[in-house]
């Protein structure tokens, strides 16, 4: 019993009058359904429905909030507790970078090759691979006058940078100095650049190329 | 349900719990997020934006360019952002504590600017770059179809002049012609430092770490 | 009975004449921002096929055309239409009059004024370029003003109702217009007014940007779907004693789902995960409504041949449904990671808003327009052309979308795809996107001319009066159970 009969759109009848749909579905509201079999299907399946909705979201919910930590944006990232999540150091190297770029590329370039004639070249180089004892000294006080490095004569002036570095910042710019660009030689301590600071006391007069060849070997 | 009460009630209740549950909880986590000090230099990260670059913030803002670009890189794993050399490392929350107003965005009309800035990954991105893909977007990036804003420069006739330091240099065909040159506004210039701002190129190891995927997830064994 | 059925019939007569100038001018204006949003719309859908359209000039950049489109159609048909349908309805189910209509006059003038404002705002530099919220601050409290007078108006006719029951429209009416205020204040305060930092801002947005659309456009067409079929169809709801559940379980997920458009994003990983949750717990009362509604459709579909009404319900439903599964869709991680930024995410959005709520809509408005007017609509081939143009722009712009979506994702997560190819293979469906929008203007044009001719003074001498029939009373499914039940 369609409330329309034509087709033609001039006009929409009403087919149930307002305050009948509004008692009718509140008594609907009330009933239940009904009961062909002695239980209804329809109820048990929304149930069930329900049910395993929740079920299944509550585990997803669990599994991928990774403990409602702030900082995680990564939904497969560990489940452990924070403290059970070791942090892994970052080796002196990639640290030493930093200050390199920042400070020494300066004079030596970011490619460890300097300036022909003008600042000597890291790669390479005899100095830099050799006695820590001798490099950590020319970081700390700056050096004056000729150097021979890779049979090269160079004359300049290197500034001391013991005052604006730490103990560790030299200690990694130096081992990134000396592991890079195809550098071999062995890691450089915070702890021996602390002992020759100490050692130092002080003096603040930059070396010379000949008084550095009498230290270490 | 007769009762209006009720009615008022469910919904004020509803809406309340979703804004204390999702709004307040994430505020408390992360409203007092700081910048990190890296230990080998003590400079903070993110760094904060210099000034004209947050002026050209709010010419970003008020151009519209999140209709199209993003800025979030998704972590490792999650789509190819890394591989499109979108960013170092995915984005996090902490990257963002330095904007003013957060251009996360939804659309990838044009490509993810979360590092735009970082000569380290587009090393051609310079800023003369930028002016040339700004005032003629064909002539540094042939078929896109992002529209020029060519209302952002003004174009003067030199008249026998010396050309302004400040003018781009066009190839051919976009250049104005014989005797003119192209000069940038200060919004322009200003959206340019903006854009050359964009970048995350610190990886904080706090972050790194809890981000770790789980080792049976994906090639565990490196 | 007779007697009951004169009072009846007189009090509808009386609501439908308090209501008659307002609702006017609010579906007025409605329709005129339908249009001016279309036109919006698809000079930046043209933007994208033909980037020099238009582009020399800062107002019209596609940056600010895009943003000013959407917001023209949410803010100013989407909204105005919804408060023209709700209170009428609201009035109408309440049995009570529109007091002092005068006074929604003003709220029309407000709102109207606001988001004209805000447009202007959004081409002139003043956008916020926060999504949906980006009209410049200085409209909020117009806005806010505006929406104050038309929703207590709401609130206030569902407190003075002479109606001993609430039925579930009445449910969905009175939600929606105490939830949009409160979304619409707290999100301007946490990101204008006193922003909060970083990543919550996106949280925020993505929080109001869902409410919006779950917790206003959705409850308000659900509430034409669950007035209108029984209305025309003169049979109750299938199944209703489960529409409270569907009801109280949709608006409490809908609530929570905010996170799940931030999957993947730079947020707490807990924000999207819990939204994906909220979406799935959405299929419980997504099942239950589409129970309802096709369970009362069942057996009757003959009758969408001869409503208009009918149709468009109709096709609001089936938005309903397809809009619900595609966010449950786009919620899964697998998906989302192909699919998310590309054309695929407005599709999830304008399913809702046109496919779902514009639908609905337009079947109210033929409805109750003669109502208010006394009038038939003049041209049933521009109701046709208005129908037809609807399903097949809501046909082709689904399908269209969602596989543009879908090859956007793929090449976009193939990182040998050079960025200029992926704009080529798109250029295709923008060109396709805009051949259906402007399928779309054309119905809305011809929904505008209709509108003219039965509303406007002027125009309207010609349109023939309508009669209305005394619809009879409902009658329950099984009369011999009901009596029992009643009577315990």
């Amino acid at each position: 019993m369609s409330a329309n009969s034509d087709k033609d759109f001039h006009l929409e009848q009403g087919g149930a009058s307002d305050d009948s749909i509004q008692q009718v579905h509140a008594q609907l509201q009330k009933q239940k359904p009904d009961k062909a079999n002695g239980y209804s299907f329809l109820p048990l399946g929304i149930l069930g429905l329900m049910c395993t909705a929740v079920f299944f979201g509550s585990i997803y919910l669990a599994h991928y909030s990774i403990r409602f930590d702030p900082l995680v944006v990564n939904e497969h990232a560990k489940r452990e507790k924070p403290g059970a999540v070791v942090a892994t150091a970052v080796p002196p190297a990639v640290l030493g970078k930093k200050v390199f770029s920042n400070i020494c590329a300066t004079c030596h370039q970011a490619t460890g090759l300097g300036v022909p004639g003008v600042y000597p070249p890291l790669a390479g180089s005899e100095w830099a691979q050799g006695d820590e004892e001798r490099i950590i000294r020319i970081v700390l006080l700056g050096l004056n006058g000729p150097i021979t490095v890779e049979g090269k004569e160079f004359n300049n002036v290197m500034a001391p940078l013991g005052a604006a570095l730490k103990d560790d910042q030299i200690a990694n710019a130096l081992t990134y100095v000396r592991q890079e660009w195809g550098n071999k030689a062995p890691e450089v301590k915070a702890e021996t650049v602390s002992r020759i600071r100490a050692e130092l006391g002080a003096r603040t007069a930059p070396w010379t190329a000949a008084e550095l060849l009498k230290i270490g070997h | 349900m007769k009762n209006g009460l009720a009615l008022f009630l469910g919904a004020f209740v509803i809406l309340a719990l979703s804004w204390a549950g999702l709004l307040l909880t994430a505020h408390q986590q992360l409203g007092s997020l700081s910048q990190y000090k890296d230990p080998t230099d003590d400079v903070l990260y993110p760094q904060p934006l210099s000034g004209v670059a947050d002026q050209g913030r709010l010419v970003y803002q008020d151009l519209g360019c999140v209709s199209c670009h993003t800025q979030q890189v998704r972590h490792e794993g999650f789509g190819s952002d890394i591989e499109r050399k979108w960013g170092l490392r995915g984005s996090y929350a902490r990257d963002y504590i330095r904007d003013n107003t957060v251009f996360i965005g939804q659309s990838r009309l044009g490509p993810d600017l979360r590092n735009t800035g970082s000569l380290e990954l587009h090393p051609y991105a310079d800023a003369e770059y930028f002016y040339k893909l700004l005032y003629a977007p064909h002539s540094v990036a042939p078929g896109t179809n992002m529209p020029a804003y060519t209302f952002l420069f003004d174009v003067h006739p030199l008249a026998g002049r010396q050309p302004s330091d400040k003018a781009i240099s066009l190839p051919g065909k976009y250049a104005p012609g014989a005797g003119y040159e192209v000069v940038p506004t200060l919004r322009a210039r200003a959206l340019v430092a903006y854009l050359m701002s964009l970048k995350d190129p610190f990886d904080y190891p706090t972050e790194r770490n809890l981000n770790a995927a789980a080792a049976p997830a994906k090639e565990g064994a490196h | 009975m007779n007697s009951t059925d004169n009072n009846a019939r007189t009090e509808q007569m009386e609501i439908d004449a308090s209501a008659k100038w307002p609702v006017l001018v609010f579906f007025g204006s409605a329709i005129l921002w339908l249009i001016a949003g279309g036109a919006l719309q698809l000079i930046a859908s043209i933007q994208l096929h033909t980037p020099s359209f238009l582009a020399g000039c800062a107002w019209t950049t596609y940056g600010r055309v895009a943003p000013a489109a959407q917001n023209a159609l949410i803010y100013g048909w989407g909204m105005n239409a919804a408060f023209a349908f709700g209170l009428w309805l609201m009035a109408r189910l309440s049995a009570t009059t529109l007091r002092h209509g005068g006074w929604l006059f003003v709220a029309a003038k407000f709102w109207n004024i606001g988001v004209t404002l805000g447009l202007l705002g959004i081409l002139g530099r003043f956008s916020t370029s926060f999504e949906l919220l980006e009209m410049p601050r200085f409209v909020t409290l117009i806005l806010l003003a505006g929406y104050a007078m038309i929703g207590v108006w709401a609130v206030t006719t569902f407190s003075i109702r002479n109606t001993e029951n609430v039925y579930a429209s009445q449910w969905y009416l009175f939600g929606a217009a105490f939830w949009f205020p409160w979304l619409y204040a707290i999100a301007q305060i946490m990101l204008l007014k006193a922003p909060v930092r970083g990543v919550l801002q996106p949280v925020v947005n993505a929080w109001y940007v869902h409410g919006l659309y779950g917790l206003w456009f959705i409850p308000v067409a659900l509430a034409a779907a669950y007035y209108f079929l029984p209305k025309i169809l003169g049979k109750p709801i299938a199944n209703y004693y489960l529409a409270a559940l569907a009801f109280w379980w949709l608006v409490g997920t809908t609530a929570f789902a905010g996170g799940s458009r931030l999957i993947g994003a730079p947020v707490p990983v807990w924000i999207s995960t819990l939204g994906a949750v909220a979406n799935f717990l959405l299929v419980v009362p997504v099942v239950v409504i589409a129970l309802n509604l096709f369970g009362t459709l069942s057996g009757r579909y003959s009758a969408l041949q001869s409503s208009i009404t009918l149709r468009f319900i109709f096709v609001s439903i089936l938005g309903f449904v397809l809009a619900s599964a595609f966010n449950l869709a786009l919620s899964m991680r697998g998906f989302a990671q192909v699919v998310q930024f590309t054309l695929m995410t407005d599709l999830r959005d304008w399913l809702i808003f046109y496919a779902c709520f514009s639908t609905a809509m337009f079947g109210a408005a033929y409805f109750i327009l003669p109502r208010l007017t006394g009038k038939e609509w003049r041209s049933t081939i521009l109701v046709k052309t208005h129908f037809f143009t609807t399903a097949l722009g809501v046909v082709l712009l689904t399908a269209g979308l969602a596989a543009a979506g879908w090859q956007q994702g793929h090449l976009l997560n193939d990182a040998t795809v050079p960025f200029g190819d992926i704009t080529k293979v798109l250029t295709f469906w923008f060109t396709f996107r805009s051949i259906g929008l402007i399928v779309l203007l054309i119905g809305h044009l011809a929904f505008l001319i209709n509108f003219v001719w039965i509303a406007c003074p002027l125009n309207s001498r010609g349109t023939p009066l309508a009669s209305f029939h005394q619809p009879p009373d409902l009658s329950l499914p099984n009369p011999a159970k009901a009596a029992t039940e009643g009577h315990a």
